[in-house]
């Protein structure tokens, strides 16, 4: 061990309740700062997953828009009433859904095609909207077999998921029939093999999904389908891969769940900013605090100091004393701090039960770091009047 | 023995940089391999500076300084540190022990400066010094749990740590009680005996003058008389020394 370390640990040992307030008010900083800092990341982990979690975040459709559809529709079967459903089909899907896939940082690929149709059960008649989907693929993002709340997670044939509160409206359960208006006015009958809670209001109300083929059938698309839907790595970069598919599959509208969610997205930023800025003045209060108890340390050692240097310290060793000190508040002062911060973290994530709290490694990791950086920085300027103390003075006036 | 450790020549130490006052004027002063000095004189006549000058603990404003024939006062800031450290030991007035630590490791802390490692390479001869001060059996005790007289031996212990040719004492003895006094003397000249270590010692007490080899006496920041204690007659020197130079016997500067 370097002297100056040794003498750095004994001055900090001996100086006890100085040691320990400043270790304190250290602990608390970075106790503070990692309970914001996972609190809020904790809190806007569970905000986007409740958005945009079982959701795609990024939906590739045809380019037209609605009306022009609308004025162009010419068969008759393919619009009823207003809504031209039907005519919004990708034809040639699988290439383009092809390239999505093998596109970086796509992680799902899920054709549908959604249509409306109007149920008639039990003397009941209740609109829905009909979505076909591929289950292994729709449920890497909608996880609707996990989902069921009874049934069997197998969609073929005539078989038929509903929402549970369709089921109640229409007070039918698993295995019984139900007869589907098409907007072609065919009725087609069948039969409910599962029924879903996707704890949303408007699907569990009004959502039948049933397996791709049967409603291309239905809807007489042939192939084609509505929508593909994508899920990618990290939902904040579904910006920047949208922007990159638009290069590689040209003529269709790609659409990302930011452009629906922005002020979902400047809430979330600007708690981020808050978070950081409380961060930001809590580390420089804890450097403030460390620099002041050194240099009130160095006035108080400077007969010490002075002794050293007569013995033949150098200028370098007499600042390195202080150096180590701040470095060692720092490290220790982090430590506890961060064992305070994960408990207080696990004392309210057991109070709480609306959204998951978790502990970030890297972020306490990093807290830990800035704290000893900022320790070993607070302490530059006493260390410095550390090194510039005059032996003879400080010997005279110790 | 005759050859020579340390030499002054033309020593001028001002302070103020507006207002210049001049507390060293102009000191040629040479002290030889194993000499016992004393350098008394009135308080504010310079003894104090000139001490610290001569244990580049301060820079003189003009004049050269020779440490075994190597002009010294030109060295940098960190190489008069390292030159302290092996050549020259202090002992103060207030003995100035690290609190922190105990008497053991006040003793080693030269020693671990020399070699920048907080290890025990030397702890027999911390110890061995000890023994010579009549510390071995405290040794482990912290610095502040010592009496005043035996915090001084302590003092002298540690300047010996690392062998150096000089030792410098700033009225060494000026808070022990007359019966500390003696003993700390007869440790110094025993030393100076054994080793072989130079002493210059200011001091205000007559005893340990009129017990030095040599004698050198200040006033108004000129060296004033110089002379070997054997070449007077004891009631000489003793009128010599008293009272003006050593009014204040056993007491502390004013």
């Amino acid at each position: 061990m370097s002297y100056e370390l040794k003498i750095a640990l004994r001055f900090l040992i001996k100086g006890k309740s100085q040691t320990i307030f400043i270790l304190f008010g250290i602990a608390l900083g970075v106790a503070v700062q990692i309970f914001l800092g996972n609190l809020i990341t904790s809190l806007q982990v569970s905000l986007i997953d409740r958005t945009i979690g079982n959701s795609p975040h990024i939906v590739v459709t045809r380019q037209d828009d609605d009306i022009s559809l609308m004025l162009n529709a010419s068969p008759i079967d393919t619009v009823r009433g207003n809504y031209p459903s039907l005519v919004r089909n990708l034809e040639n899907w699988q290439p383009a859904a092809e390239t999505i896939s093998t596109t970086k940082d796509v992680t799902v690929v899920s054709p549908a095609l959604q249509g409306t149709a109007i149920i008639r059960s039990s003397g009941k008649t209740v609109p829905v909207q009909v979505k076909g989907i591929q289950l292994d693929k729709a449920d890497l993002i909608y996880n609707i077999s996990k989902r069921l709340t009874s049934g069997n997670p197998a969609l073929e044939g005539n078989t038929i998921f509903i929402g549970t509160s369709l089921a109640k409206d229409l007070g039918i359960s698993v295995n019984s029939g139900l007869n589907l208006l098409l907007p072609n006015g065919s009725i087609a009958h069948m039969i409910v093999g599962g029924i879903f809670d996707l704890q949303n209001e408007g699907s569990n109300s009004s959502l039948v999904i049933m397996d791709l083929a049967r409603a291309q059938k239905l809807y007489g698309t042939a192939s084609g389908i509505t929508a593909l839907e994508i899920q990618v790595k990290d939902p904040f970069a579904a910006d920047a891969i949208s922007a990159n598919l638009l290069k590689t599959v040209p003529g269709v509208s790609i659409k990302n769940w930011k452009e629906q969610n922005g002020q979902l997205l400047i809430a979330l930023t600007s708690q981020s900013s808050s978070s950081y800025t409380i961060q930001l003045f809590v580390i420089i209060a804890v450097t403030f605090g460390i620099a002041s108890v050194l240099a009130v340390s160095v006035v108080q050692k400077s007969k010490q100091i002075g002794i050293l240097k007569a013995m033949g310290a150098t200028k370098k060793s007499a600042a390195r004393i202080f150096i180590y000190e701040g470095f060692i508040l720092g490290l220790l002062g982090a430590i506890a701090g961060s064992g305070l911060g994960i408990l207080l973290l696990a004392g309210f994530g057991s109070a709480n039960t609306t959204f998951a709290l978790t502990v970030d490694p890297k972020s306490v990791l990093l807290i830990v770091f800035i704290s000893v950086a900022a320790g070993t920085i607070s302490a530059l300027i006493p260390a410095r009047n550390s090194s510039e103390l005059n032996p003879m003075e400080a010997i005279n006036n110790g | 023995m005759d050859s020579i450790l340390l030499q002054g020549k033309g020593l001028i130490k001002d302070y103020g940089t507006v207002q210049k006052t001049r507390a060293l004027f102009g000191i040629d002063i040479i002290l030889k391999r194993g000499e016992f000095a004393s350098l008394i004189g009135p308080s504010g006549c310079g003894k104090s500076t000139l001490l610290s000058i001569l244990g580049t603990l301060d820079k003189p404003t003009e004049g050269q300084l020779f440490f075994n024939g190597l002009e010294i006062n030109k060295m940098t800031e960190d190489e008069l540190a390292l030159f302290r450290n092996k050549s020259i030991g202090f002992v103060f007035q207030a003995h100035h022990l690290l609190p922190e630590f105990t008497a053991l490791e006040n003793v080693l802390i030269p020693s671990w400066i020399e070699s920048g490692k907080a290890d025990v390479k030397k702890k027999e001869r911390a110890i061995e010094l000890l023994n010579t001060v009549g510390l071995g059996d405290r040794m482990n005790n912290p610095a502040n749990n010592l009496s005043g007289g035996q915090q001084q031996r302590v003092s002298i212990a540690r300047a010996l740590i690392n062998e150096p040719d000089l030792i410098l004492a700033d009225e060494p003895t000026g808070n022990l009680d007359s019966e500390a006094t003696e003993q700390a003397y007869a440790l110094l000249r025993d030393i100076n005996k054994m080793m072989g270590t130079a002493f210059l010692i200011v001091t205000h007490d007559r005893h340990i003058a009129e017990k030095s080899d040599r004698v050198i006496e200040m006033l108004d920041g000129k060296i004033q008389k110089d002379y070997q204690t054997a070449s007077k007659e004891k009631e000489a020197l003793w009128e010599e020394l008293a009272p003006k130079n050593c009014k204040y016997c056993y007491g502390s500067k004013i």
